[in-house]
């Protein structure tokens, strides 16, 4: 009982963090000398006054931000929406219709030939620590992602940019100049990459970017929210940045704002029904109608960048016949999958353009519809035929049509989707025997261009605001890790090389609409559904508008009234 | 009494190294590799090629083990790939959070099930014995996932939002977001109510065991000529049972102290994903899954040290329990 006595005591000991000066004991020694900058800056700011200023919002996820505020290392989801629009400013955004809009950079000018970009940037922006953010900052971003050693994930967002020194050049305090060659998507990377402080960061080897106790221990960034405390696998705390432009909407409303990090769904959802969180983040579908019918809730549920499907593998024989591959997708009714496993949030899938892209074809919404006298008309037609009477269709030589299906443990859907195409593809002849294979495992069988150890693999991707696929199909990345499907088809490599190309959407529509049509025909994935995303607000919580862009694309603009605030915080 | 701890000590220098170097290799020949987690299409094989060498995996496995365990032994873990942090900051933040959470859970179960155990023994075969017995068999025989989420249910869900009971724990988390805002003793009653339900879903579990120990064992020792022999003394009964019957029977109870001790430090998956706690188990897991070698090794090192350490706390209480038990 010693024991007992002794965790009393460690409890007790516990101190929490007082609110108005954070403990910066026992933080690395950068830490402890940016935080005090930072409470110094914001205390000595005025804060703005108003019935809606005020309270403390919590949304809760299942996912940590393991890396923290740090555009120099790989940003998951959550952490790269906690960035952009929370701790760190880009130099753009988009507006609901996606057409870029001014943020860091106030205007930006593209010379005749698409070749030179130059941002003219706000000059009342300032880091949380009083610094204020100027060109050098953004040349300092875009030099460190583009060096090798950093090992800057998304190195390819910079694909079109005249990589190095060379391209960027600081032409005033307030005024940046980039070189690229011509391409669609110029810009969208400055919507995704947040500016990163030259002034904390500059001295740090580009090796040693990603490892920094900045990213997770005391970011100083320059947005509407600044960093007060990460605990991790806990939470993270941000405040009020007072100092935010008012041009750009002011300071937010919120006092505080946590992100908690609770890893059990069903938790989760109590939490929001209980009042101790705000927003549940993406609440599986199977929740919703409880989350519809609590008063004290309500469901908003908006698209999404991400898409299922089983990837075919026509390097096999089996599945090198493309009306092979499309049979299998007819024969699954993918209609009644959307049913089942979204509860009907969600669009059956024929490519993967999504519905809220331009380029989008609704045209396409019905082809490949469940149809298994059509499937099985087209095995047959393609040599599979079911010779002995066993229910299992066979070519010539009697090779009997057997496919496995991949997927990975610990995701319901993708085993549900297996399990579904299993059981109905059964039904017109094809025998589909699923395979369980660890995550880390299964990438490797996949994506090694010497094994491509698979027929089908039950996956998703996640894509950006706009689309390219030229990795997953164009014929040049066959013996790439990502071209799973193994096409090498003059049309779509084509197309898929134009519409990177053309910077006109008049232009574009037509060959974004022949591109999914030309993937229709091939038929490289089944594509099961364009999933829409969930999320619960507590009623109390007023502003919140998601969309495309994601949770947290209006936090500034989140408000509690006075009267539904939790009492102790002010 | 100093001689043998020590021996006991050394001797088990060999033993953790050998555990810690096993789970290297082993974590070596497992498929994928840590920077595979960040490879996607957007993501170039040279860029892949170069976080292996910031993270140290572009050399040979020995070189690797020999330079792993010169800063080990210098009690530097490395770096966390997947956190980007030094692994002795993410241990040091998490490590704490696990002792309040499984320390608690012990320290109730062993009070719980002694109790039960020995109330069980003493009126055997009584209305309060079956009733027990049934209570203890349910609780251990029930998958401590579940008891969590039904005390999740009754006590966070129902008992604040639907029945507006008086008295409802929160369902995750160590402090509640306004924590900060709290007066001390405010603050000591928030982190209490936060553990209460995980640490009893902990605790009903073990208890059960250790009840129905507590209770063959000193049913067991109660049976003894010298327990009738104290009896006849005159001695009253609870003199009896506890003086003279505990002392043998706590012996397989010391036993089990030592195998739970290690609990201790690698908490419990479960209930910490659960309960949204953030400790050890869940970083070992998700460490394991993103191939976070540095964290996973230094896990089992720590592992490792307590299971050395929790059979030495065990030998040594032996003796305490029993003179006839003496380390020379």
């Amino acid at each position: 009982m010693i024991l007992a006595g002794a965790l009393m005591l460690t409890l007790m000991a516990c101190q929490g963090t007082d609110p108005e000066t954070r403990p910066i004991q026992g933080l690395p020694p950068f830490c402890q000398e940016v935080l005090p900058q930072v409470d110094a800056f914001l205390g000595q700011e005025e804060q703005p006054t108003g019935d809606r200023y005020g309270g403390t919002a919590v949304a809760g996820g299942i996912g940590a931000i393991p890396d923290g505020m740090n555009g120099f290392a790989l940003a998951d989801y959550t952490g790269a929406q906690h960035m952009t629009f929370l701790n760190l400013m880009t130099l753009i955004q988009v507006d609901e219709e996606l057409e870029p809009r001014p943020y860091l950079a106030r205007s930006w000018d593209v010379s005749d030939d698409g070749t030179e970009l130059t941002f003219h940037l706000r000059q009342d922006v300032f880091w949380h620590d009083g610094e204020r953010t100027t060109a050098r900052d953004v040349a300092f971003t875009y030099l460190r992602a583009t060096h090798p050693e950093t090992g800057f994930p998304n190195a390819a967002f910079w694909d079109r940019y005249v990589a190095g020194p060379e391209g960027v050049q600081v032409l005033d305090e307030f005024t940046v100049r980039f070189r690229l060659h011509p391409h669609a998507e110029f810009l969208d990377p400055w919507r995704a990459m947040p500016i990163m402080p030259e002034h904390l960061l500059g001295d740090v080897p580009p090796a040693e970017l990603a490892q920094h106790p900045y990213g997770t221990r005391c970011p100083v960034g320059n947005g509407p929210f600044a960093f007060f405390e990460h605990r991790p696998d806990a939470s993270w705390t941000f405040t009020r940045n007072p100092a935010f432009p008012p041009e750009l909407g002011g300071p937010p409303f919120l006092d505080r704002y946590v992100y908690r990090i609770i890893p059990e769904q069903s938790t989760l959802h109590t939490e929001l029904l209980t009042g101790e969180v705000d927003i549940q983040i993406a609440p599986p579908p199977e929740q919703a109608p409880r989350i519809i019918q609590a008063p004290e809730a309500r469901l908003l549920d908006f698209d999404f960048r991400s898409y299922a499907f089983v990837a075919w593998n026509a390097r096999q024989p089996a599945l090198s016949d493309p009306r092979v591959r499309q049979a299998l997708t007819m024969a699954t009714d993918r209609g009644e999958v959307v049913e089942a496993l979204l509860g009907g949030y969600g669009e059956v899938a024929n490519a993967g353009v999504p519905p809220f892209h331009w380029g989008y074809d609704p045209t396409l919404r019905d082809t490949l519809g469940y149809d298994p006298e059509e499937a099985g008309r087209l095995l047959d037609e393609a040599g599979w035929v079911d010779r002995t009477g066993d229910g299992v269709r066979a070519d010539q030589a009697g090779i009997p049509l057997e496919i496995s299906i991949k997927f990975n443990p610990g995701n319901q859907q993708r085993r549900d989707i297996a399990e579904i195409m299993q059981a109905q593809l059964a039904q017109v002849g094809v025998s589909v025997r699923l395979e369980v294979v660890e995550w880390a495992t299964l990438f490797e069988q996949i994506t090694s261009p010497g094994d491509r150890n698979f027929d089908g693999v039950v996956m998703g991707w996640v894509t950006e605001l706009k689309v390219d696929d030229h990795d997953l199909f164009h014929s040049s990345k066959v013996e790439q890790p990502f071209q799973w499907a193994g096409m090498e088809d003059g049309e779509l490599d084509m197309l898929l090389d134009t519409l990177q190309l053309l910077v006109d959407r008049e232009e574009a529509i037509p060959f974004w609409h022949r591109y999914q049509e030309r993937l229709v025909e091939l038929q490289p994935y089944t594509y099961f559904f364009f999933p829409r995303r969930l999320a619960g607000v507590s009623s109390r919580l007023r502003g919140v508008e998601m969309d495309v862009r994601g949770e947290w694309v209006t936090v500034a603009d989140w408000w509690i009234p006075e009267e539904d605030r939790r009492d102790r915080t002010r | 009494m100093t001689g043998y701890l020590l021996r006991r000590l050394l001797g088990a220098i060999p033993l953790v190294l050998g555990i810690a170097t096993i789970v290297f290799f082993v974590l070596n020949l497992a498929p994928g590799d840590p920077a595979s987690i960040y490879a996607a299409p957007t993501v170039s094989a040279e860029t892949l090629e170069q976080m292996r060498r910031n993270m140290g995996l572009d050399r040979p496995v020995h070189e690797r083990y020999l330079r792993w365990v010169g800063s080990m032994v210098q009690g530097d873990f490395g770096t966390s790939f997947s956190r980007n942090q030094p692994v002795r900051d993410v241990v040091a933040q998490l490590l704490p959070n696990t002792l309040i959470l499984s320390g608690t859970a012990l320290a109730l179960a062993f009070m719980m099930g002694i109790l039960v155990g020995v109330l069980q023994a003493v009126r055997q075969n009584s209305w309060v014995d079956r009733g027990l017995s049934v209570a203890t068999l349910f609780f251990y025989s029930m998958p401590s996932f579940w008891l969590a989420i039904m005390l999740i249910l009754v006590f966070s869900l129902y008992a604040g939002a639907v029945w507006n009971w008086p008295l409802s724990f929160p369902a995750s988390g160590m402090i509640s977001v306004d924590h900060a805002f709290m007066g001390p003793w405010e603050r000591f009653l928030d982190r209490i109510r936060h553990l209460v339900l995980p640490a009893a879903s902990l605790a009903l579990v073990l208890a059960a065991g250790i009840a129905r120990y507590m209770r063959g064992s000193l049913l067991e020792v109660i049976r003894q000529d010298y327990i009738r022999t104290a009896r006849a003394k005159g001695l009253p009964e609870w003199k009896v049972v506890v003086k003279h019957g505990m002392r043998n029977a706590i012996l397989p109870i010391i036993t089990l102290l030592g195998l739970y001790l290690p609990l201790l430090f690698s908490g419990t998956v479960v209930v910490e994903t659960v309960f949204g706690w953030p400790g050890m188990g869940k970083l070992m897991v998700d460490s394991i899954f993103q191939r976070d070698y540095p964290v996973v090794l230094a896990g089992a090192f720590l592992f490792a040290v307590m299971v050395v350490l929790g059979n030495l706390l065990a030998d040594l209480l032996y003796s305490l329990a029993d003179p006839r038990i003496r380390h020379g």
